[in-house]
């Protein structure tokens, strides 16, 4: 008969949900629980090897040997194989048996199925892998700062972009700056916890200024304690180029009703000299109010064609040109028309300069903006009253240049500077701030240049200088970022 | 008939001085002239004419700084002067918001009716 204390124990050993074994010196198992005989099978005259790792000898490190050896406890993380082929991931614990001389005669080995936690484990390994690559791979600057402004960590395109190196100040990379930022959001988020939006233009390593969106939140610990702050910026530059873009259009379409005002105002007073020169028969007043009519049409007509360019911002229609039939062609045109304000005109074309490629309609309309802008610097000019202006064409070996040369009005520095910004004119009513600013954008759609030498009262030279070949596209628009502002 | 009335005419565009001229001439006034505000203001100075249209959106000396010349100088300071601008109506409320400044008899913004100038004038100065 059993004792009942004995029977009490083997109960307790069975209903261990752990894999419970005892072993003995030779690592053969004597005994073993219940949920070990399910996963495991029938343990007699086995191994502990055999049966938890289908293996023909004793492992290298086996902790039921070191508890042999030492009489201590230890553990262990193993993977053992099931009956049925399952892995299991197992924490083990051995524990001692002494018999009364101190001799530890079987070591208690229980394995604990910790499967699911190596599994936890894993996916949370996994999603922290994810997560950096995210932080790693965002198209915004991110960076995490603590305290003292230091960027402890920043995303691969922030350290492209501003060269980060870890303990680098955020105004440092960001500004250029030695001092913080005053009001700084990332100090305000420190402070209250609260996550914040705001704009701002920032340097890049290569010193280009970039316009970003930024959002600053804080990063708590388990505690709920602001350890650190993230700094996620989105670049907006180009939302603000749009931005520009559409205003200027504002401006233009401001510009455009002034202009017409005008023109129309001009139209009025040549119709009002053709009107009363017919009543009273006067030949004279008929001729000089329909002079006026005219001039104030073309105005309006090339006013049409420098918005109807401006609006298109195309690019150009490339052909061979034969330089100098195009050039002597306009020149013809305003020769007639510079005449009839007084202003002799002439123009020195070098009949050897052969073709260039270009946009002929665009390269047409540049002349006759420069030649006519010429034209009106005359033409307003009350100081002198003998008035010139001398086209001319020149070439060599990769260049076509056109000069343009008068003794009109002149310009100051400041004019002269900001002769090719949208919208300037110095003409007051009589310019729309538009001609110079399209003749200098056509230029440039060209990889040319235009280069103004000017004195105020004196006269303009006007030198175009324009590529035989077609340039590379890409350059001419790295090269050509919009003029805008003027007054 | 006594003298003409005289009428300083200051615009940058030759079109439009050769119209006011015409007009205001074929409406029994005489006119004189000037380009820019420098040599309007001196003009008024020594031609001391009975009107003056001054135009606003001129590059040398805009017609607003002449108008505060005129304004500043004791000897033109009651010379009516009508305004003619391009710029838009904000403008008129600009001007009239400026205390140092009395504002002028007359608005007229381009393009100017001719007939309502021509009875502004005759108001004004007959």
């Amino acid at each position: 008969m059993e004792h009942p204390r004995r029977r009490f124990s083997d109960r307790v050993f069975d209903a261990i949900p752990g894999y419970l074994t005892v072993q003995d010196r030779d690592f053969k198992v004597v005994e073993a629980n219940d949920a070990f005989k399910r996963n495991f099978g029938d343990h007699t005259g086995k191994y502990c090897y055999q049966i938890y790792k289908h293996r023909p000898e004793k492992c290298e490190d086996c902790p039921v040997e070191r508890t042999f050896r030492d009489g201590q406890k230890h553990r262990s993380d193993e993977i053992v194989t099931t009956i049925d082929g399952r892995k299991v991931n197992v924490l083990v614990y051995t524990t001692p048996i002494f018999d009364d001389d101190g001799k530890v005669t079987e070591v208690v080995e229980m394995s604990t199925d910790i499967t699911e936690i190596k599994q936890i484990q894993k996916q949370f390994r996994d999603s922290q892998a994810r997560y950096h690559q995210l932080f790693e791979e965002s198209p915004c600057f991110i960076s995490i700062q603590d305290e003292s402004l230091n960027v402890v960590d920043a995303n691969r395109l922030h350290r492209e972009t501003f060269g980060v190196g870890y303990g680098d100040k955020c105004y440092t990379l960001y500004k250029h700056r030695d001092k913080e930022c005053e009001p700084c959001t990332v100090r305000k988020t420190f402070k209250d916890g609260e996550a914040r939006n705001h704009e701002e233009v920032v340097t890049s390593l290569s010193g280009e200024p970039i316009n970003v969106l930024v959002h600053t939140a804080p990063l708590r610990n388990a505690d709920g304690e602001i350890e650190k702050v993230i700094e996620m910026s989105t670049d907006i530059t180009q939302l603000r180029q749009l931005q520009d873009k559409l205003s200027s259009v504002g401006l233009l379409i401001g510009s455009i009703a002034h202009g017409i005002k005008n023109l129309l105002n001009g139209l009025d007073g040549g119709i009002y000299l053709v009107n009363t020169g017919l009543k009273k028969d006067d030949r004279g007043r008929i001729d000089k109010g329909w002079e006026i009519a005219l001039r104030n049409v073309r105005r309006i007509r090339s006013m049409v064609m420098d918005i109807l360019y401006y609006a298109k911002d195309r690019e150009p229609n490339w052909e061979e040109i034969s330089t100098f039939e195009m050039v002597e062609d306009v020149c013809k045109i305003m020769k007639e028309r510079a005449e009839s304000q007084d202003i002799d005109f002439s123009y020195e074309l070098d009949g050897e300069v052969g073709d260039f490629e270009a946009d002929k309609q665009a390269i047409r309309s540049m002349l006759l903006n420069l030649i006519e802008n010429s034209i009106d610097a005359c033409r307003i000019d009350t100081n002198k009253s003998d008035h010139h202006l001398v086209v001319r064409l020149k070439g060599d070996a990769d260049k076509v240049i056109f000069e343009i040369e008068d003794n009109g009005i002149g310009m100051d520095r400041e004019t002269r500077e900001k002769a090719f910004s949208l919208f300037f004119s110095s003409k007051g009513a009589g310019g729309t701030g538009l001609g110079l600013f399209i003749a200098n954008k056509i230029a440039q759609a060209h990889g040319g240049s235009i280069d103004v030498q000017s004195e105020e009262g004196k006269g303009c030279h006007f030198i175009v200088e324009l590529l035989r070949r077609r340039p590379d596209i890409e350059e001419i628009k790295e090269n050509s970022e919009p003029t805008s502002g003027g007054e | 008939m006594a003298d003409k009335k005289k009428i300083l005419i200051v615009d940058d565009e030759p079109d439009i001085v050769e119209w006011f001229s015409t007009l205001f001439e074929d409406n029994g006034y005489s006119t004189i002239s000037a380009r820019d505000g420098f040599d309007g203001f001196e003009k008024a100075e020594s031609e001391m004419p009975d009107l003056i249209t001054l135009d606003i959106t001129m590059d040398k000396e805009s017609g607003v700084k002449m108008y505060r010349k005129l304004h500043d100088s004791e000897k033109t300071n009651k010379i009516p002067v009508i305004m003619i601008t391009g710029v838009d109506p904000q403008f008129k409320q600009f001007i009239e918001s400026r205390k140092q400044v009395d504002p002028p008899a007359a608005y007229f913004e381009k393009p100017v009716d001719k007939d309502e100038l021509l009875s502004k004038i005759k108001e004004l100065i007959g």
